[in-house]
Parts: structure tokens; C-alpha cells; sequence
């Protein structure tokens, strides 16, 4: 056992499985997925602090996203901006962060009828290379094939995935991929994950 | 779905339905998809059947469409679980106690009824969070500060009720003690107030707490008589600055003194704030250090001579580690102690503080913040914001993974001893918690600090691991509940607990034969004869399970 004072430093948003995440795609939900028209993503959050996240916010400001940094911590993102909007309706954001913001972030959507919708874990691997973990609309999943090559930039990557979730209800599934990462883009002291939160359509 | 035990299917179908003509069809889920998410996300049953899981959920809007489910799950004998923001991980979250309950969500019910500036009061639903409090202040410019618990995305009627603590003045700390009327709908249906709330037209329900005749509101408080559907809190009037100031002691047998003093300046309101312990030899942050540690703004690592005496050391001492403190000039302990009030009064508070340590041999002093307030957008970002009533959700910026932290769990379970407000308390408490962990073979327990949100005593704040193994969290949850034992063996008893525990948490409160919980029983069965609400919750049974269970 840990002291409270010890455990908030190591860490008050333990990794928690996705409860949500679980029984929104098994079993997998057969619905028509209209690939043309991405959800609109309201917000992208990235954290300021790791390489890769700051890859993927570039990435999803040049494809038209509004994106909003943080610094791990979400209190002004939600006092100033998401608490504000998802009041007067719920529409979607997406990012890639640590752990916590999306612990986080998650259990406020939920209270606005939202779910997550798609999440990648991407979990640096003793050898140098990244391993992909994916659950998410099939679609998006489909074109999710070029993590596995090599290169830093899966930031971006994952940038052109999270802006491509359709919205509503679509068939759904889970990938993994690993691909080798020669130079690393900087040093990723924790597992990142990238997800995109959006209102549910039943 | 798990169905209510004794509850045929019809009847809860039968009493779905009612539930959706009282408040409405879409604010009644059954899906198991939605079910879903009033897990609790750090349950300690995680993949075991024994996890506490609901059979439905319905949110209701309004007092009398509560009173309506209330009747509906009198009618057909369904246990409802009353939540106001179920955000409460480590306490259980919004999963009931007794699996196939019905969760009966108030997080609609968000008004902010009454905000009463002049003299600084609010009455407020129970949906109603932090957050919306606060903004609501903000904007209308009141001078006034709400204690907040951190995170601070919890509701002010959810978190009293479950008793939690903040950061303020000593008399907001306890956010139970600080409220001041309720408004509670009982197992019948039927509407209650409590204090000056039950005379009609009363002009002071939140300003005067007990009324007349017995004070009832602590029966509403970890418990299961009633669902609280308003409450009245205090609010603290912003003051004029504030200032810390923080004391450092060089020895080992100095927390004896220095908790002494500390805690008679508290209680003859010397000082306001919430005193605030640490040690820099042993690399123990106050708790309003710990968002800068984090942030890597914490000291450096112990160099190798003081490692080895720190793994050579049991209990957080030795000879050798005292030397090395006195040749080193490290202090071995440190209380920062804050002021909210006139700036003048802040400043001689502080010197009279002083004189007080100066006792002490070798003690230092620094002052630390001095703000005139209100802050500064600037001094907003860099301050502890709990500590000035503004509720945050920085905790979960806090990594996952780390060096000290390897392989993270999938959440934990909160062990909370109240132990006395002495030094030799807290020595003694580390003496046993350390045995304990080793004993029942729990991760080596490093010397802790005591936390002094409440008055009066100390309490001690653990953090048992939920991890994915369901073996694991066997052994977590034997151990948890020997370690409650062994506390409660040398009269330390738990504040608060998850679901998994409160059986064994009430069981140590045994009295003259549990002649409290027998009394909790006698309640029970007089106002819920049906047993309807929070089958289970802090150990009161209804008589229908009660008599299954014996």
C-alpha cells in the first residue's frame, strides 16, 4: 500500500480498462457507416509536453481542426471550454494525451449522453519500436494499415485517423500493429493514447 | 442484467415501466451498454462475479418524480441506489452495494437554488458539481469560496454525504459539518426537511443548523434512510489575503513538538488553513507541494550515502539518519501552516506562530505565498487551487506510468485511519502500517504523513492497488480487511470506505455488542420496511437480507 501523498505521485489516474470502450464494440455493431462525412470534431487535444502529440496536433490543425493544447491537466480546457459547450449539446473532440486527461475526459462525456468511440494505446516497447493497440469503427481501423511502417511520424498518422471516425453506430473491431522506430521523436516518459469521444446515435 | 434478488421478471419490467411514465422513457436505461457505465471503474471485483453492478438506472429530474420512483420501487420491493455525480473512485463510484439495485441518478437535478452572498450560503440540488458552483459564483462576481475536494468534479451534496474533506478554513474543511438544511425524501415517498427547514415559510434554513428537537441530518449521512434531494452549505466570505508560512524542525523526535504547537494554534485559530506536513530528509511532500513535484519542480533524489540510510532505517529513523540530517542541514520535518484573513492579521498570526516554534531548538522559518486576493489570473496557474476554493481536476495529469510506478494498477481502494493528532501517534501508526504491509505481504510501506483535513485528528490516507488479476486483488482484499483489523485493534477506525469493505469497517465499530449498528438497524427497519434504499450501504442491511445473511 502507498500513502495517499505517495500515490498522487505516482499516479491518481491509474491505468483503468475502458469500460465503456468494452461494450460499445463487442459484439461488433452492424449499422451503416457513411465513410464520406467524418464526425465533426469540435475540439483536438494535445499534450504540449510529448513529441508526438504535438506531431499529431500539427497534423490535425492542417486538416482543418481547432486544436487546443494542455499541459496534462484539463481543468481549464473544461471550466472554459468543454463544460460550456457539451451544456448546450454534445459534439465531439478527439486526441492524443496521456492516460489521465482521457480517464478523465471520458467519465465527463458520459454525463452528456457521449461515448468513446475510438482509442489507440501506443506503448513504447523495450526493442525501440511502438506498439499500435486499436478498437474503433472498422473504417477507420481499414486505414490504419501504414502505422506499421517505420518512421517517428505516427503522430500525424494518427492525426488522419482520428479526423476519419464516421459518426453513429458503425461495425466496429480491434487492430494492433508494431512498427520499429529508429529515431524516436523525443522521449515519451508514458504510454500515450489517442481517442475521439462523440455523442452516441443509437 | 442482473435482476434485484426476490424480483421477478415481471415485476421489474412491470417497474420499468412506471419508472419511465414518471420520468420519462429516455431517462430510463436498461441497455447494457448504458448500465455499463455505473461501474465502478477502481471495483476490487473487477472480472470476479461478486463485482457490484446495477440492473437499470433512472434519472429523474425533480423532487416529486423521485418521490414517484421512490413509491414505484416501494410498490414492487426494487432497491434503488441514489447518486448524485457518482465520481467518487476509491469510495466506490455510482455502484450500488447490492448488485442488481436500480442506480437512481440525480445528476439532473443541477439547480443552484439560492446563493445567499451577504451571508454566504448556498442551497443547491444534488447534481449540482463543483464546477457548476463555482462558475456560477465567478459569474455573478459573489465574494465568496467554496471548499473543494480534489479532483473537484464531484457534487458539494454527494461529497458531504459521504463526509469528505477540503482545504480551507477549519470550519469548512468538513464538508458535512459545513452544511445547513436538507431537504430529504424518505423511503415512503414522503418529504422531509431538517432544521429550520421544517417550519413553513422559515427565514433561516440555511443559516441555523439543528432547529428544534433532535438534529436528524447525520442519520442522512453515509447511510441509507433517505434520498437528499437539496441541502444548504456555508460558503466562506473571500478574504482579504493570504499567507503561508512554513516551519522546518531538524530532528527526528521533533514532529512531537512541532504537531503539538501546530495543532494548538489550529484549534485557538491562530492559524486557519489546513496545516500542512512534510519531511525533506525523507523526500515527503506537504500535500499542497505534490501538483509541483509532479511537475518535476520537487527536490533532487537522495544522493547514495542517504539511500543506504534510508533503507537501513525502520519507522523514518535512525541515529545515523538524524546525523546525516544535522551534517547535511536538511530538516527532518516541515509544517506549513496558512492564514486567510486581514493582511495585517495574516502577518501577525504568523510572527505569533513563530514565537510559539521558537521552542523547538534549531527550528527555521520561511514564508512562503502572500497574496492579496483575489488572485491574479497569474497566480491562478501557480497556486494549489483547492486551497483557494477553486476546484480542479489536475490530479489526473498525474502520469500513469513512472519510475516508481512500473506496472500501474487499474485503480485502487482507499484505506483512511483516523488516528490521534499527536507525533507519537503518527510513529506508532507507521510502526504498525509497516508491520502490517509486511505481514500480510502488501508493497513495503515508506514512512507516511497523516493529513490534517479535519480537526482534531489526523488521518492517514493508503491506497490498496486494483490491478487486472483477479488473484491479485483476492489478496488485496484479505489484506485490505486484516489491516482494517489490525488498525481497529489499536483504536484507529476508518472515516470512509468502498463498498467491497463497509461490512468490515462497520464490524470493528462493535461497542457493546454493534450496539451501534444494532441502532442503525432499528432505523432502518422503522423508516425503509421494504429496505428500498442503499441495501448494504456503511453495513445497514434491510431486515429482508439481514435475516438471509444470519
Amino acid at each position: 500500500m502507498a500513502s495517499r501523498r505517495e500515490f498522487l505521485q505516482v499516479g491518481f489516474a491509474a491505468l483503468t480498462l475502458p469500460i465503456s470502450a468494452r461494450a460499445a464494440f463487442s459484439p461488433a455493431v452492424s449499422a451503416q457507416t457513411n465513410e464520406a462525412v467524418p464526425t465533426p470534431l469540435y475540439k483536438v487535444v494535445f499534450d504540449e509536453r510529448f513529441p508526438a502529440s504535438v506531431e499529431f496536433a500539427e497534423q490535425a490543425r492542417k486538416l482543418g481542426a481547432s486544436v487546443h493544447g494542455i499541459k496534462g491537466d484539463i481543468t481549464s480546457l473544461w471550466f472554459h471550454d468543454l463544460d460550456l459547450r457539451w451544456k448546450k449539446g454534445p459534439v465531439a473532440i478527439a486526441g492524443l494525451t496521456a492516460h489521465g486527461p482521457i480517464f478523465c475526459l471520458e467519465r465527463l462525456a458520459w454525463d452528456h449522453r457521449m461515448r468513446v468511440v475510438f482509442r489507440a494505446d501506443h506503448k513504447r516497447l523495450p526493442d525501440g519500436s511502438i506498439e499500435h493497440t486499436l478498437s474503433g469503427p472498422e473504417s477507420v481501423l481499414r486505414r490504419a494499415a501504414d502505422l506499421c511502417t517505420d518512421g517517428p511520424n505516427w503522430g500525424s498518422r494518427i492525426a488522419n485517423l482520428v479526423t476519419q471516425v464516421p459518426p453513429g453506430r458503425s461495425a466496429s473491431g480491434k487492430a494492433a500493429f508494431i512498427a520499429p522506430l529508429a529515431k524516436p521523436t523525443g522521449d515519451d516518459p508514458e504510454p500515450l493514447v489517442s481517442w475521439v469521444i462523440a455523442p452516441i446515435r443509437s | 442484467m442482473q435482476l434485484p434478488p426476490g424480483v421477478s421478471s415481471k415485476d421489474f419490467s412491470d417497474a420499468i415501466k412506471q419508472f419511465e411514465e414518471a420520468v420519462g422513457k429516455e431517462w430510463v436505461f436498461t441497455s447494457d451498454e448504458d448500465v455499463a457505465l455505473y461501474r465502478d471503474a477502481y471495483s476490487p471485483f473487477m472480472g470476479e462475479p461478486e463485482e457490484r453492478v446495477a440492473s437499470a438506472a433512472v434519472a429523474p429530474d425533480n423532487v416529486d418524480q423521485v418521490q414517484r420512483v421512490v413509491r414505484i420501487a416501494n410498490t414492487y420491493k426494487i432497491p434503488i441506489y441514489p447518486v448524485s455525480t457518482g465520481k467518487n473512485l476509491g469510495y466506490g463510484g455510482s455502484a450500488p452495494v447490492l448488485s442488481g439495485s436500480v442506480v437512481l441518478d440525480l445528476k439532473r437535478m443541477n439547480r443552484i437554488l439560492e446563493v445567499d452572498e451577504k451571508n454566504a450560503y448556498a442551497l443547491v440540488e444534488p447534481g449540482v458539481s463543483y464546477f457548476d458552483l463555482y462558475r456560477y459564483i465567478q459569474e455573478k462576481g459573489l465574494k465568496l469560496w467554496l471548499d473543494v475536494p480534489d479532483p473537484g468534479w464531484g457534487s458539494p451534496v454527494g461529497n458531504s454525504l459521504d463526509r469528505g474533506g477540503g482545504y480551507l478554513m477549519a470550519q469548512y474543511r468538513n464538508h458535512f459539518d459545513s452544511h445547513c438544511g436538507m431537504e430529504v425524501v424518505l423511503a415512503n415517498g414522503e418529504l422531509l426537511r431538517t432544521g429550520m427547514g421544517a417550519m413553513p415559510g422559515a427565514k433561516t434554513w440555511q443559516q441555523y443548523k439543528s432547529g428544534f428537537g433532535p438534529w436528524v441530518d447525520g442519520i442522512f449521512s453515509q447511510s441509507n434512510f433517505g434520498v437528499v434531494t437539496k441541502m444548504g452549505f456555508w460558503l466562506m466570505p473571500e478574504p482579504d489575503a493570504y499567507l503561508s508560512g512554513t516551519v522546518y524542525v531538524p530532528r527526528h523526535d521533533d514532529l512531537i513538538p512541532l504537531v503539538e504547537i501546530m495543532t494548538n494554534l489550529e484549534n485557538t485559530r491562530v492559524t486557519n488553513g489546513m496545516p500542512d506536513l512534510g519531511s525533506p530528509l525523507l523526500s515527503i511532500p506537504m500535500i499542497s507541494e505534490i501538483d509541483k513535484w509532479n511537475a518535476g519542480e520537487g527536490p533532487p533524489p537522495p544522493d547514495a550515502e542517504l539511500s543506504a540510510l534510508l533503507a537501513k532505517s525502520e519507522g523514518g529513523g535512525s541515529p545515523e539518519l538524524e546525523q546525516y540530517a544535522l551534517r547535511k542541514g536538511i530538516s527532518y520535518w516541515k509544517c506549513k501552516l496558512s492564514f486567510y484573513g486581514a493582511e495585517k492579521a495574516n502577518a501577525a498570526n504568523w510572527e505569533y506562530a513563530k514565537e510559539k516554534f521558537s521552542a523547538i531548538p534549531g527550528v527555521k522559518f520561511e514564508e512562503n505565498e502572500s497574496y492579496k486576493l483575489p488572485l491574479t489570473p497569474e497566480q491562478r496557474e501557480k497556486v494549489h487551487k483547492p486551497q483557494f476554493g477553486i476546484p480542479s481536476l489536475a490530479m489526473f495529469s498525474i502520469g500513469a506510468r513512472s519510475p516508481v510506478n512500473p506496472q500501474p494498477t487499474s485503480g485502487h481502494m482507499w484505506f483512511s485511519p483516523i488516528i490521534p493528532r499527536t507525533g507519537e501517534a503518527i510513529f506508532e501508526a507507521n510502526r504498525v502500517f509497516a508491520a502490517a504491509a509486511k505481514e500480510f505481504g502488501l508493497p513495503v510501506l515508506s514512512f507516511s504523513l497523516p493529513s490534517c483535513y479535519w480537526e482534531r485528528a489526523f488521518i492517514f490516507i493508503f491506497a490498496f492497488p486494483v490491478t487486472r488479476d483477479v488473484e491479485t486483488n483476492k489478496k488485496n482484499r484479505a489484506a485490505f480487511k486484516q489491516v482494517v483489523q489490525r488498525a481497529a485493534e489499536h483504536g484507529w477506525g476508518e472515516y470512509r470506505t468502498a463498498p467491497a469493505f463497509q461490512d468490515t469497517i462497520m464490524g470493528t465499530y462493535s461497542y457493546n455488542n454493534h450496539a451501534l449498528l444494532r441502532f442503525h438497524e432499528t432505523l432502518k427497519d422503522a423508516v425503509d420496511p421494504n429496505g428500498i434504499l442503499s441495501a448494504g450501504r456503511y453495513g445497514i442491511w434491510p431486515k429482508y437480507i439481514r435475516d438471509q445473511k444470519a
